[in-house]
């Protein structure tokens, strides 16, 4: 064997596989192009999702009574706590407070300190002061901020439907069923028929049980008695869960000022109604659980593209060179059936290392500068200090490796390319499954899993992303994975030298 | 050792296929015949009758599984790699590298063969010449036609400057004009004291070339000798065609 006549016949393969279209589309294109796009189009589409939800009007379905005690609900908690409120919103920024109708800045605000990272990148000097005097308030003066957006959330971004505008006949749908004794007019099917009907005429139905405020918001403490809403909803559908979440905030937002004014006026203190309180201390970073999701994409990803990038050169030069009657001529070529087989190997291998590195590379950049808020790229600093970049680069040469032998061989056995890619697709659910183990938060990286082929690659570049060096692990899942490859590679060398699979056509 | 003079030398040269369910064919039986330098054999035969097979054997693309062959003195079992480079091979449905130019792929060729680059540049130019491909030299396959590319084909084959050339069918499939490349091509070999051993089943072709040839038969050697001893086979008033089929006749 000669490494001259090897190294021949890969640099005719490069480029011949370098001028082959659908070469350059998964072992390039993919990657640097398409790679981004999807993510930050994807990405941006949930986000407009998301915010589209948050900010979007909502119909709730109301007796006109009731909704005049909602309204005098949320006055009586602008009334009980404008003065705390006014104070709170100008440490944050919002000067000249105005009331119930002046709560969207204050929620607008709050929004944009709490979308922060956790350092820098707010750039705007008064910002970051605001950001900083954010961090300082107390659990009880965030909650009260927040009462105050979930109020206006309710107030502003609701619409009333009358019951009698409503819809009276119709069957419910396949699914639906009204929970016994309802109160009010929700008993009625025509609120359920509005919240499912085809067209949403409303996203959910409330009953406020009659009698005004002084009926049921008594200071006496004998007295006292809950006031029960219902809240008429369907789960299954987002909009309707979200009028249900805003709903049951602004209900909260109303019993925590109650709450206090009760308190007050008894001289109580808050303790003596919350005996016990759980304190969890969160001692990840914004960073390290965003690593946690980061870390499993990536490893999933670039084994995958890897696998792409190998896929078309290692079908093109193998049964596509039978298809085109090219093979038996080189065949007939003075060189070792090992030479051609290793030759084209060396070619594959190199497509499947680029694209799994243009792919880290793309996804690392991606993430970096399109998906992720201006600013907060710092912030995830996922791992990508020398020595993780250059042990995850070392689990690349046996994955490409093994991918590229494989795909040589199944490739080879087939008559024609079309033959070839029904052998050779299957293969990708084989790759996916142990790949997709990284993206399983609670799958322990056990040593036991070392010897699993891809698995084990899989899950260690999560742990180096992550920074943890797991030498053991490294250690087999290295050897295993060398050995496999050679495996692959000695059995590609073997089916090269046979002629019933070189010369079926 | 062979006589330096057979530059083709086949004995009892055959090809069995065992099948998965014990099933045996014998693709070629048993062959003995040699060519020399400066001669065209023939190797005739109906579809199937063992050409092709025991033409790859003697390019060492097939095993033989009893018997032996020998190229300019190297036996194809133990000397493959001697056997290929002092052959050149063409078939008729040999295929080019599509995105590579012609000049490419006489490059690779040129390598795989040994030969250093100013070689190949002196003898691409020189073919290029000969065989009339200069206007289309770095043009990609794939856009030549069928009658550019068998030159290109024919260029390759003669490459390295081969003693022996091995020819399967070689105007199967190819329009009057790019034939007549091939039948030019087999002349000059045959004036340049090369072996050429080439398979058809076109009586012209084999009037106007051969000068010895083999008839093979479901894999068997049926007649084996010069061209006027063939034509004896033929009424005085009957074809080439009629003494084929006569030889087939007395096999059956």
């Amino acid at each position: 064997m000669s490494a001259s006549r090897v190294l021949v016949i890969a640099r005719k393969e490069f480029t011949d596989v370098l001028r082959d279209r659908r070469t350059l589309f998964f072992m390039l294109l993919l990657p640097i192009v398409v790679i981004p796009v999807l993510m930050i189009v994807i990405s941006d589409f949930m986000k407009a999702q998301l915010k589209e939800r948050e900010s979007r009007q909502l119909a709730f379905a109301i007796q006109p009574e009731n909704r005049q005690l909602l309204r005098a609900l949320a006055n009586r908690w602008m009334h009980d706590n404008g003065l705390a409120f006014t104070a709170l919103a100008a440490r944050i920024g919002i000067e000249g407070f105005g009331g119930l109708d002046d709560l969207g800045r204050v929620a607008e605000r709050m929004q944009t300190l709490k979308d922060a990272p956790d350092e820098g990148g707010l750039g705007d000097a008064a910002m970051l002061g605001w950001a900083h005097a954010w961090r300082e308030l107390n659990a009880d003066q965030r909650q009260m901020l927040a009462d105050g957006g979930a109020v206006h959330r309710f107030l502003d971004q609701t619409r009333w439907v009358d019951f009698d505008d409503l819809p009276a006949a119709g069957r419910l749908p396949a699914g639906v069923r009204l929970p016994e004794q309802l109160p009010g007019r929700l008993a009625e099917p025509r609120a359920a028929l509005a919240i499912t009907g085809r067209d949403k005429a409303v996203h959910a139905a409330l009953h406020v049980p009659a009698g005004g405020l002084e009926a049921w918001l008594s200071d006496d403490p004998a007295l006292a008695v809950s006031l029960p809403i219902t809240v008429l909803y369907d789960d299954s559908q987002s909009l309707s869960r979200e009028a249900h979440g805003r709903f049951t905030d602004f209900v909260e937002a109303l019993s925590h000022s109650e709450i206090r004014a009760r308190l007050t006026a008894q001289r109580l203190s808050r303790d003596f109604v919350e005996p016990f309180r759980v304190v969890g201390a969160n001692i990840a970073t914004d960073s390290r659980s965003a690593q946690a999701i980061l870390g499993g994409i990536l490893p999933y990803l670039i084994i995958l593209f890897c696998f792409f990038g190998a896929f078309y050169p290692s079908l093109d030069i193998t049964a596509g060179e039978k298809e085109r009657f090219t093979l038996e001529t080189l065949l007939l070529a003075p060189i070792s059936r090992v030479e051609i087989a290793l030759g084209k190997f060396l070619v594959v291998f190199c497509a499947a290392v680029t694209a799994a590195v243009l792919t880290t590379v793309s996804l690392a950049l991606t993430f970096t500068y399109g998906i992720l808020p201006e600013g907060t790229a710092q912030a995830f600093d996922l791992n990508f200090e020398v020595p993780a970049v250059l042990l995850t680069a070392s689990l690349l040469v046996p994955v490409a490796a093994l991918f590229a032998a494989v795909l040589l061989t199944v490739a080879l056995c087939a008559r024609s390319f079309k033959e070839a890619q029904s052998y050779a697709a299957p293969l990708q659910f084989l790759i996916i499954l142990p790949a997709m183990t990284a993206l399983m938060p609670d799958l322990q990286t056990e040593l036991k899993w070392a010897w699993v082929p891809l698995m084990n690659v899989s899950l260690l570049m999560r742990e180096l992303l992550k920074g943890n060096y797991l030498w053991d692990f490294y250690a087999i899942t290295l050897g295993s994975m060398f050995l496999l490859s050679a495996a692959a590679l000695w059995v590609a060398g073997r089916v090269f030298r046979r002629e019933s699979v070189l010369l079926r056509t | 050792m062979t006589a330096p003079a057979d530059l083709v030398l086949a004995r009892d040269l055959g090809k069995t296929y065992r099948g998965a369910k014990g099933t045996v064919t014998q693709a070629v039986a048993g062959i003995s015949f040699s060519c020399r330098a400066g001669e065209v054999f023939g190797l005739l035969g109906p579809n199937g009758a063992g050409k092709t097979t025991a033409l790859r054997m003697l390019s060492t693309v097939l095993a033989p599984t009893h018997g032996s062959a020998s190229i300019a003195g190297h036996d194809v079992a133990r000397e493959p790699g001697q056997v290929r480079a002092a052959i050149g091979f063409l078939s008729g449905n040999t295929g080019l590298y599509p995105r590579l130019t012609p000049r490419e792929v006489l490059r690779y060729f040129g390598r795989l063969y040994g030969l250093d680059d100013a070689r190949i540049a002196a003898r691409t130019d020189e073919l290029a010449r000969l065989l009339d491909m200069t206007g289309f030299l770095d043009r990609r396959c794939d856009a030549l036609s069928t009658g550019m590319k068998q030159k290109v084909n024919v260029a390759r084959t003669v490459l390295h400057d081969p003693r022996v050339l091995i020819l399967d069918e070689p105007t199967a499939g190819l329009d009057v004009l790019a034939a007549r490349t091939i039948i030019e091509f087999v002349r000059r070999c045959r004036a340049q004291g090369k072996c050429v051993l080439f398979s058809t089943h076109i009586m012209a072709e084999v009037a106007r070339l051969c000068d010895r040839l083999a008839i093979i038969h479901n894999g068997r050697l049926q007649f084996l000798g010069t061209l006027a001893e063939f034509r004896a086979h033929a009424g005085a008033d009957e074809d080439l065609e009629q003494a084929f089929l006569r030889v087939l006749e007395r096999a059956a």
